[in-house]
């Protein structure tokens, strides 16, 4: 079917004024915000300002950190999880019913969620008492408002996007490969480390990206789970907005957190298809 | 059996109720081309992916070289597989992906480079070393897969309808490569088809599968010539298959007091007799003795290059295909015609139903 001009700008016109109007408009005014004083005199102090005052890079790498053992949580059990789903379930509504399961907490608020984990962690929590029941720790640990149970409460409530996109992916996967590894000498490991898992691998890239792009920009869970006890970037970006009403420098800071993500995201993708390219 | 390369006893697999091989037993010899050959769904691929490891067997045994291989992993097994979509590994090289099976084995890294050169060169593929698989053609692939299986130098080749997804005149060409291949490295292949020609053009014996059985083992002249039931008779190659009765006297008729054939049926009842249509001639002299000639009219006739093709019908109705060559009949006679068709006693088979 051919389309007249008209009904291409018709078509395409939708989708690029939401563009513009929820993208890149705040983002030019987020850009402008930042580089303005606060009566509106043009200025990179913002910029000078973080720059120049450690604390703001501190809470950056603590966030980056954060991101990074998120993502490398849901690597790990969302991996094993999809492989599971896709490799050992053999019933097609077991299948859908660990997809339901897996997909369900995206229903629940997240703030419900956050919650719920600060009351399974806390020093009379379920964790701890299994923990202590077990004997594997004689006192409860100090998990609720602390790193690591930021990282935890992140890891759970972004699981399922690791699980999806890796999923998706060996779903796809031809199954006969698999057999010829077999058939020319691999073992079940070989055939896995050398065929399943490299042709997975843009799945984890994609998974590991967004799971990633998520921690560091996500605002709800680390303020609940950290109880005000540290800072990561969204909850400093957040006060300078809320609290300080300086909308220059919380722009400042957002545009800082937004590049560096950026960055760190190229570096990572370039490495990768580096070492697929060397592997294959 | 004790002398074969392979021995399958009795091999059975049950997909919950569906029966994909029912007591199946064949003996393939060393060194031997045998193929597989049946519709699909007959079993044939069940079987030589049982013999390649993929497939546990319900019940029954799998030797090789009089080993049992019932408990062996595929990696462990003395044969390699040519799938039939290649699987080719798509993240890697023509050269990787011919050289994963001796880096599984362990082969000295300075002998790989030399072997994969070696059997690339052995399948024309010299120089493609570098690319990947999705820049070859299907030729192409399917002669890297035949590379990648052959490097390991196994006991026995299987192949899975190797040549099924190249076009016609390349699939020729590759059965000739493939055949001169099996003379030159002395393996056993064991290859699956359902193409009947393919069969007979390429293998030493051919096993006829239908429904999870074997229903005839020979080489390609003796299954041609003498099917041993009706469905073998119709998948390999034309035949037409004339419904007979035989009587209790032991006299076979073509239709009920029609034609008194000299044939002899074991049972009385309806029984059927083969006869392939370019064994049959036509014409009213020159029948000699001892011929089996029958009456016919001429319903059209088509011209297929090297001969005539003549449809007649039996004065039973039955229809009958003629191929006699080249000969003056065949060109004079015309639709409507009313003539006889014979054919060497010899060449006609009672078939069991």
């Amino acid at each position: 079917m051919r389309i007249g001009r008209f009904e291409a700008i018709l078509l395409l016109g939708g989708p690029v004024l939401f563009l513009v109007v929820f993208f890149v408009g705040p983002f030019l005014l987020m850009t402008v915000a930042s580089l303005q004083a606060k009566g509106g005199a043009w200025t990179a102090a913002q910029y000078v300002k973080v720059a120049t005052d450690a604390y703001y890079w501190e809470i950056l790498y603590e966030t980056f950190k954060i991101g990074l053992w998120v993502a490398l949580v849901t690597f790990v059990m969302g991996y094993a999880l999809a492989y599971y789903i896709t490799f050992q379930v053999k019933s097609r509504l077991v299948r859908r019913v660990i997809y339901i399961v897996v997909v369900t907490p995206l229903f629940t608020s997240v703030i419900v969620r956050s919650f719920a984990w600060i009351v399974m962690l806390g020093r009379q929590g379920l964790v701890n008492q299994a923990l202590q029941a077990t004997g594997i720790v004689s006192s409860p640990l100090s998990l609720v408002y602390s790193k690591t149970g930021v990282i935890m409460g992140l890891s759970y409530v972004l699981l399922p996007f690791m699980v999806l996109t890796v999923s998706s992916i060996l779903q796809n996967l031809n199954r006969s490969l698999l057999e010829a590894a077999r058939d020319l000498g691999a073992s079940p490991l070989m055939a896995f480390l050398k065929i399943t898992f490299p042709l997975s691998l843009p799945g984890v890239i994609a998974g590991s990206l967004m799971v990633f792009t998520l921690t560091v920009s996500a605002y709800v869970t680390p303020s609940i789970m950290s109880g005000g006890r540290f800072n990561v970037m969204s909850m400093l970006i957040f006060q300078q907005y809320m609290v300080l009403f300086d909308y220059n420098f919380g722009a400042a800071l957002a545009i800082l957190l937004m590049v560096a993500t950026l960055v760190l995201m190229g570096v990572y993708v370039m490495l990768l298809e580096r070492r697929a390219r060397a592997a294959g | 059996m004790s002398d074969d390369f392979i021995a399958v006893d009795r091999l059975t697999k049950h997909y919950g109720p569906v029966k994909a091989l029912v007591g199946v037993s064949l003996g393939v010899r060393r060194g031997e081309f045998l193929s597989m050959l049946g519709p699909s769904g007959c079993g044939k691929t069940t079987l030589l992916r049982a013999i390649a490891g993929f497939v546990e067997p319900t019940s029954g045994e799998i030797r090789i070289d009089g080993k049992l291989m019932n408990a062996v992993p595929p990696n462990r097994r003395p044969v390699n597989t040519v799938f039939q979509n290649y699987a080719l590994f798509p993240h890697m090289t023509v050269r990787d992906n011919v050289a994963f099976g001796p880096r599984r084995r362990g082969v000295p890294r300075g002998e790989i480079a030399g072997q994969v050169d070696e059997v690339l060169a052995m399948v024309g593929m010299e120089g493609f070393g570098d690319r990947y698989p999705r820049a070859l053609s299907g030729g192409q692939q399917q002669r890297v897969a035949l590379a990648r299986a052959i490097v390991n130098r196994p006991r026995v080749l299987l192949l899975d309808e190797p040549l099924g997804a190249l076009d016609l005149k390349l699939r020729k060409r590759m059965q000739v490569e493939l055949k001169r291949l099996h003379e030159r490295l002395g393996l056993t292949f064991i290859y699956v088809t359902h193409d009947q020609e393919e069969a007979l053009a390429m293998s030493d014996r051919i096993a006829v599968m239908k429904d999870g059985e074997i229903k005839q083992l020979g080489t390609g002249e003796e299954i041609y010539r003498n099917p041993s039931s009706r469905y073998v008779a119709d998948f390999i190659g034309e035949a037409n298959l004339i419904d007979c009765v035989a009587e209790a006297q032991g006299a076979v008729r073509i239709g009920a007091g029609g034609t008194a054939l000299p044939y002899s049926s074991s049972a009385a009842g309806p029984t059927t007799l083969m006869v392939r249509p370019e064994d049959i001639r036509l014409g009213e002299m020159g029948a000699p003795d001892g011929a089996v000639s029958v009456r016919a009219t001429v319903r059209d006739k088509v011209f297929i290059g090297q001969s005539w093709r003549i449809f007649a019908v039996l004065e039973t109705g039955q229809e009958i295909t003629v191929e006699p060559g080249s000969s003056h009949e065949a060109e004079r006679i015309s639709a409507g015609a009313s003539t006889t068709l014979w054919w060497p006693r010899e060449r006609g088979r009672i078939l069991a139903q």
